[in-house]
């Protein structure tokens, strides 16, 4: 059966394949300093891509994401400070591991609805954190320092890729049939599933993926730091700024979470010295002013407001 | 065709429906009707599987379903159209629909169903652009009713199809459903509206407090004098 289009094709897709073309042919004549800057820009965007696999598109608003980042740090780390591996294979195994995290955790916190799920969520960093601790294979409260060099041009590929994947699959699985069930879970679940949609397994899937997508960054920014750091790793911070990119972009949408994180990267990367210390607080104005009087975001409210970006925009 | 059997069920501790035993025979219109808070929503939750039962059977064609999840349902035949619609607000009305063939078995065939649906309700066709939130009332209920026919199912079942709509919309719709049931379609609807629902049912149920205290053909139901006093408060 021919499902029709949510929203007219191609855009927004073909923008932000073009914008990563050019980012992937430039990446080797950028300079050093400011291609870890970029780096560091897409690592941010592809942890909110990863969140917005669950709670950009289900609504389903996890506090906890940076569990899985740290799930994917603490693999790259372990497994390139004791066994050598390469830190790409590094990166695969955080990703599988977080994954896996993911499945488990997901299993039990995903029968929660709404601000419950928050909650739970929200546990799971400060159990981590002390499980991590206690556990001197993984450096207990030292952590892991690695030596495994700078080589920015490797990270910008791997997480470039890591983007890439994110944005198809987001694509891939909001234009559809998966996608209207999706809609329908985040509208009213019950309904969902009174039509058959297998909100259940639905919501795994994406918490899954969501997860595997954390690790794996996770394990690419425990490469770029070149070590693990248990109060860093664990930095709840972390998921409110993740949060706070894909709020700011607009949830559930194609280029939200890519605009999300350079509307926050960016900025807090320039005020970083001028205002030390008030960056969270700044970020946490923003949101609440969003949250209250443009609730769709940047792309979410361009759309609303601009009929002919409807087309373009998603 | 779908039988309960001495179901319990309740939400958090709090018991809602005691020993409720019905029947929805094939190719036939049953009703259940009762006054507000009586465990008629409660009922239908059950019969789709969003509310288990503590104690008790659910039988679908032969087959117990007392332990299947609310989503396998539709794909075994069981489309339920909900109190209140709950259509999906930022979806257009086709979009809607087509959500109700998301059942396995209803997908190849979403296109003819669809047009069926619109050849039911012709006004859905004009509004297949529109989103669902912006429907009215009437409109919604069409919906509603259309997308729980998208799944193509064996038994229909209607949470209070009348729920804030005109008295005049409130007889087309009946009238729709009963054409629906004259075209062969088993219909389980659950109504406050006891006697608009009477009057196009093959069978009722009333319901009071939680159990299922009469049934019998419709007009032994309308003719119970102390019934349409105590319930329905008709003159």
């Amino acid at each position: 059966m021919k499902w029709p289009k949510l929203r007219a094709i191609g855009p927004s897709l073909w923008g932000i394949g073009v914008f990563l073309l050019v980012l992937g042919g430039l990446a080797p004549w950028i300079p050093r300093f400011p291609l870890t800057i970029l780096v560091n820009l897409l690592i941010f965007a592809a942890l909110a891509y990863s969140l917005n696999f669950i709670t950009g598109l289900t609504g389903y608003v996890n506090f906890g994401h940076v569990v899985f980042m740290a799930v994917g740090a603490y693999t790259l780390g372990y497994t390139v400070g004791t066994i050598r591996l390469h830190p790409l294979g590094g990166v695969a195994l955080g990703g599988l591991m977080a994954l896996v995290l993911a499945l488990g955790l997901g299993a039990v916190t995903l029968r929660f609805r709404g601000v419950y799920f928050a909650i739970a969520s929200l546990v799971t960093p400060l159990a981590g954190l002390n499980i991590v601790l206690v556990l001197p294979a993984l450096g207990g409260g030292q952590g892991i320092l690695l030596n495994i060099g700078f080589d920015p041009l490797s990270w910008f590929y791997t997480i470039w890729a890591i983007i890439a994947t994110e944005v198809g699959l987001t694509y891939w699985i909001t234009h559809g049939r998966l996608g209207y069930g999706i809609r329908a879970i985040k509208s009213d679940e019950d309904a969902a599933k009174s039509l058959g949609v297998n909100a259940p397994r639905l919501k795994l899937f994406l918490f899954a993926l969501s997860g595997l997508f954390a690790g794996a960054t996770g394990g690419v920014y425990a490469w770029t730091t070149s070590g693990v750091f248990p109060e860093a790793a664990f930095d709840l911070t972390f998921s409110l700024r993740m949060l706070a990119m894909i709020v700011i972009g607009g949830m559930g949408t194609l280029l939200g979470p890519l605009i999300g994180a350079i509307a926050v990267y960016l900025p807090s990367r320039f005020f970083l010295t001028i205002f030390i210390g008030t960056e969270s607080i700044i970020i946490g104005l923003v949101v609440i002013v969003i949250a209250l009087f443009v609730p769709g975001g940047i792309v979410g409210t361009l759309r609303k407001y601009v009929p002919e970006l409807r087309r373009i925009l998603e | 065709m779908l039988r309960l059997d001495g179901v319990q069920a309740g939400y958090d501790g709090t018991q809602v429906l005691w020993d409720v035993t019905l029947a929805a025979e094939k190719g036939a219109m049953t009703v259940l009707i009762g006054p507000n808070g009586a465990g008629k929503s409660t009922t239908l939750k059950v019969i789709n599987g969003l509310v288990r039962p503590t104690r008790g059977h659910v039988v679908f064609q032969g087959e117990d379903i007392t332990r299947t999840p609310a989503h396998e349902r539709p794909g075994k035949g069981i489309a339920a159209c909900p109190e209140g619609r709950r259509l999906f607000p930022l979806l257009t009305t086709e979009g809607n629909l087509r959500l109700g063939a998301y059942p396995k078995g209803a997908r190849s065939s979403a296109d003819e169903t669809l047009t069926y649906v619109y050849e039911l309700f012709p006004r859905l066709r004009e509004r297949a652009r529109v989103k669902a939130g912006r429907l009215s009332g009437g409109e919604q209920q069409m919906v509603g009713i259309g997308r729980a026919l998208m799944s193509k199912p064996s038994i229909l079942v209607l949470d209070e199809p009348s729920l804030g709509l005109a008295p005049k919309l409130v007889s087309e719709i009946f009238v729709k459903i009963r054409e629906l049931r004259e075209a062969g379609l088993t219909v389980l609807m659950v109504e406050q509206n006891a006697y608009a629902a009477l009057r196009i049912a093959d069978f009722g149920y009333v319901m009071q407090n939680g159990h299922v205290v009469k049934s019998g053909p419709p007009n032994q139901l309308l003719d119970l004098e102390e019934l349409r006093k105590a319930y329905f408060a008709i003159p």
